[in-house]
């Protein structure tokens, strides 16, 4: 049973083509799998809802679904359905802090239609005033209606990152904000088109079973039928997050079956970083997502049954789909450490918090030993191959790791952890990990309460279903008695109904 | 010792034979990929799938049980329950040993429970089969926790109940179920009611039944998609299950009657909302033989795919609706036919309700048009071409498909009863389903503040 074990991946060529006329920075990656009977294609355009214009927060999201919900030059978006429904063919849109990403899958069968519909909604959509309408609508129910009232979790984390980066380009919702949307017009969508959707600003890469000249093709006539950016001084600096001071708590009130808790602070490092790497296996001991190898999980759903799971991350995660890999093409240039603690009963909330952090503290103090490190480590070389089973998403990791300016993600996984070692590990959580300065992010259905046994100063009560035995009872003394020091000055309740009206709020 | 048998379909590369499929249809096979079959003597049924995956192996582990057999008052979402309990360990494998070696391993491991079924599922290195194999039969044969274990996981399970029912469909569809049946256990969701998971940590006793009666060979089945050798599949599968004991336990499952009056109501939801309005009809269970459930899911097509009319009237026009869809889930008993519509404005309720139910009035008239049905089914199979494309999703198809009748082929043979549904099957099942005595009707909208 100990033998070891090693994943190897399925060959693919992974290809550059740079031909034609089009812009230096601009080349198409190609990932060719000759017997795949499925293409992707996936361009990544350089433009986030940090480039939406002061009070139009929402801007460059709306511009992405009347592209991936509209309609092109020649065909309206009714039309443009009923040719893609009998192939099974999709394009999707994918809108986040920095970039946009628009998805096509199709059948090869189909491939040469379908690039050209494909082609037109980036180069030349259609811009119907009813799409415009639908698509704002959507994104407006989005914040109003969904995030605000049917998914506390995406509250919780969305919440976190409102608070944590107050005045920050990120602070608002990948949607935007409510009267951010309800202040475009058709003409600021197509305005931000021409300024962002041009040839210098652009990724694309290919993936499967595409002919041979696609590449080609694709440079000739998508590429270059965008112009180049007028002014390519581009893309502007970020200022960096705001400090924080202690523990600051955004608590958000509203009628909730059971309380949800993020927590979170900047990091400095990102994929291009090499402690990005050693912190992998420091994250990955702490809260790796949906698995049972975490200390969150273990200590405090498995051992404690307090709620559903506990996890940690190291960059923005987005769980792809049914899948537990992270979701590609949403790579941002600054990061932030997080941990999610999914809904817990309301009387066990303060003791939850107390305990995420504790184990935070632990592990920034303590670090790893020399066999929890050989075993994560060994665990992430192996896991993280499993992330490339599609062609979709090693075509994604793969633009990824283009903008990130490294080698393909996954083999910089298997090169960069091969050669750490414990101290790397544990010198790299010294460096980027604390368990003092935290924004924490709280939905909950009676926020003074819980402030009142947060701030009170006395040790937070915690109730199990079962009889418990001497070692957890004094486990959890000693994370009652483990200090949080919140900051009462950077202390904010608000009304669920306050958040993501505008950057002014909450 | 064993019984087996090998389906010797194309010899081409993985990928190449789905093109051969979608192009010449007729009689081949939708499923593209070899597969071998065989039957232990205690009945466990293993499947073996080669696809091309270098490295890499799909194991689903699946029980034919699920919500469905929850037939006992006070016990809904045990089903579910137990299929957490499978996590907790046995007398060789502690939960943490588990843990261990499916973190050595690099495994993406888990499980799912539906309805009618439940299934384990790992993906992990192909040099991994064996360990696979043992750690996963080691707790289908052997499983064994403490009570306070027991008590333990049912925290996780509320915590599960509390982040799905923050949620409003999850609240609408709990109603729909509870009213539109009164004695068949599809009555609730699959997590269960909220007072049978708080009354969960006192039924250690009943999870001890529940293993005893439904973790048997003759229940299950394993599946395994990848890279990996076929006779020693079969000589592991052997080696490691063997020893498994068949049941005999046969769940008493209720008949539902037949609804013969329209049944409404009307929830609130105590947050933001946009109303949800979700009508259901009392549908047959599947089928491989029989072309109506095949023709309801054409219908489903018709009416709410982005090419529908409907979608197009109420979504793309009238902009009345956000989301619509609506069909029926595969089931081994009736099932319902669910269309869920999220209304942009509180007053156009009534609108799209109307609207829907007009649409499906003209379905009982006018025959479908012939292009648009070979539009429909062109899609139907290209959309199963397209989510082939990994070790996991092939197994979890091949599992739906064998755990609803426990027959390999019925994958191949529900395709060609896609293909044979005509217009006149549309209208017919149009007229015999879709009759207000047999709807449920439930209303969410946001409550008063």
């Amino acid at each position: 049973m100990s033998r070891r074990v090693i994943l190897v991946c399925a060959a693919v060529a992974l290809v550059w083509g740079c031909v034609g006329d089009v812009g230096q920075d601009t080349a198409t990656l190609g990932l060719a799998v000759p017997d795949s009977p499925l293409v992707t294609l996936r361009v990544m355009v350089g433009t986030g809802s940090v480039d939406d214009p002061v009070g139009k927060n929402g801007l460059n999201a709306l511009t992405a679904l009347m592209i991936g919900r509209g309609g092109t030059n020649s065909l309206s978006y009714e039309e443009l359905t009923k040719i893609l429904y009998p192939w099974a063919a999709s394009i999707n849109v994918q809108h986040d802090k920095e970039v946009t990403t628009i998805i096509g899958e199709v059948h090869r069968d189909h491939l040469e239609p379908f690039y050209k519909i494909y082609r037109d909604l980036i180069v030349a959509p259609r811009f119907d005033f009813e799409d415009f309408q639908r698509n704002r609508e959507f994104l407006s129910n989005g914040i109003v209606s969904t995030l605000r009232g049917n998914n506390d979790e995406e509250l919780g984390k969305q919440a976190l990152n409102a608070f944590l980066y107050d005045g920050h380009p990120y602070e608002a919702t990948e949607m935007g904000t409510e009267r951010g949307l309800a202040s475009i017009s058709l003409e600021d969508v197509r305005d931000f088109h021409v300024q962002q959707y041009t040839r210098n600003n652009l990724r694309i890469g290919v993936a499967g079973g595409y002919p041979d000249g696609f590449l080609t093709q694709i440079n000739n006539d998508l590429v270059g039928a965008l112009p180049l950016a007028i002014d390519t001084s581009g893309s502007s600096e970020l200022p960096e997050p705001r400090i924080l001071d202690g523990l600051e708590l955004i608590l958000v009130e509203k009628e909730a079956i059971a309380t949800a808790i993020s927590i979170g602070f900047p990091i400095e490092i990102n994929r291009a970083d090499d402690d990005f790497y050693a912190l992998m296996i420091a994250n990955s001991y702490l809260g790796e997502h949906r698995t049972f190898n975490g200390r969150l999980m273990i200590q405090m759903r498995g051992r404690r049954g307090l709620n559903y799971g506990d996890y940690s991350y190291i960059e923005n995660f987005i769980q792809d789909g049914g899948t537990t890999f992270p979701l590609p093409n949403i790579p941002r240039r600054q990061q932030l450490f997080s941990i999610w603690i999914r809904p817990v009963p309301h009387h066990n909330a303060a003791f939850a918090l107390r305990q995420a952090v504790f184990e935070l503290s632990q592990l920034v103090e303590s670090g790893l030993n020399e066999q929890d490190f050989e075993a994560t480590r060994d665990y992430l070389i192996n896991y993280s191959k499993l992330y490339v089973q599609t062609t979709s998403r090693r075509l994604g990791y793969a633009l990824d790791s283009v903008f990130y300016g490294t080698e393909f993600f996954i083999d910089e996984i298997l090169t960069r952890l091969s050669r750490l070692t414990v101290d790397d590990v544990n010198a790299a959580i010294r460096r980027y990990l604390q368990a003092e300065n935290l924004a924490v992010a709280i939905v909950t259905s009676d926020a003074e309460a819980l402030w009142n046994e947060l701030s009170s100063g006395e040790p937070p009560s915690v109730s199990y279903n079962t009889e418990v035995g001497d070692q957890l009872l004094a486990d959890d003394q000693a994370i009652k008695a483990h200090p949080l020091a919140f900051n009462p000055d950077r202390m904010r309740v608000v009304t669920v109904d306050e958040m993501f009206v505008d950057l002014e709020g909450p | 010792m064993t019984k087996s048998w090998v389906y010797p379909m194309v010899v081409l590369s993985a990928w190449l034979s789905v093109s051969v499929v979608l192009e010449a249809q007729g009689d081949e096979d939708i499923f593209p990929f070899p597969v071998s079959v065989f039957e232990l003597d205690n009945g466990l049924t293993v499947v073996g799938v080669d696809y091309d995956s270098p490295g890499i192996v799909a194991y689903y582990t699946v029980v034919r049980t699920g919500s469905r057999n929850e037939v006992e008052p006070g016990f809904s979402g045990y089903a579910h329950f137990f299929e957490h309990m499978m996590f907790r360990g046995t007398e060789t494998y502690s939960t943490e040993a588990y843990n261990e070696e499916i973190k050595r391993l690099g495994a993406d491991s888990n499980a799912f429970t539906t309805d009618d079924w439940t299934a384990y599922h790992t993906v992990a290195s192909a040099d991994a089969l064996e360990t696979i194999m043992e750690l996963e039969s080691d707790r289908f044969l052997n499983l064994s926790y403490s009570v306070d274990d027991y008590r333990t996981e049912a925290g996780a399970i509320l915590g599960e109940y509390n982040l799905n029912f923050s949620n409003p469909v999850s609240l609408l569809r709990e109603k729909v179920r509870e009213l539109a049946f009164v004695s068949h256990p599809y009555g609730h969701t699959t997590i269960g009611l909220l007072e049978d998971i708080q009354a969960m940590p006192a039924h250690y006793d009943y999870s001890l039944e529940f293993y005893s009666r439904y973790y048997r060979p003759d229940n299950c089945f394993v599946i395994v998609v990848g890279d990996f050798d076929p006779t020693e599949l079969q000589q592991l599968a052997v080696s490691y299950y063997g020893a498994w004991e068949p049941g005999d336990y046969e769940p008493n499952i209720p008949v539902e009657p037949r609804q013969t009056d329209e049944r409404v109501a009307r929830i609130s939801w105590p947050n933001s909302t946009l109303p949800l309005l979700m009508l259901a009809f009392h549908v047959p269970a599947f089928s491989d033989q029989a072309i109506d459930m095949p023709a309801l899911d054409v219908l489903s097509q018709l009416l709410f795919s982005q090419n529908a009319p409907l979608y197009q009237q109420l979504y793309l026009r009238d902009q009345t609706v956000d989301v619509l869809s609506g069909g029926a889930v595969d089931h081994r008993d009736p099932p319902l036919f669910e269309i869920i519509a999220r209304v942009t404005k509180p007053a156009q309720v009534a609108l799209v309700q109307d609207a829907i139910l007009t649409e499906i009035e003209r379905f009982k008239t006018e025959p479908v048009d012939e292009e648009v049905l070979a539009d429909t089914k062109s899609a139907m199979r290209y959309s199963f071409a397209r989510g082939l494309d990994s070790p996991g999703p092939i197994a979890e198809t091949l599992a739906h498909y064998l755990q609803l009748t426990g027959d390999i082929e019925t994958v191949n043979r529900i395709y060609r009863l896609y293909d044979l549904v005509t217009a006149d099957d549309i209208r017919r099942v149009v007229n015999t389903y879709f009759s207000a005595a047999n709807r449920t009707v439930v209303l969410l909208t946001e409550v008063d503040r």
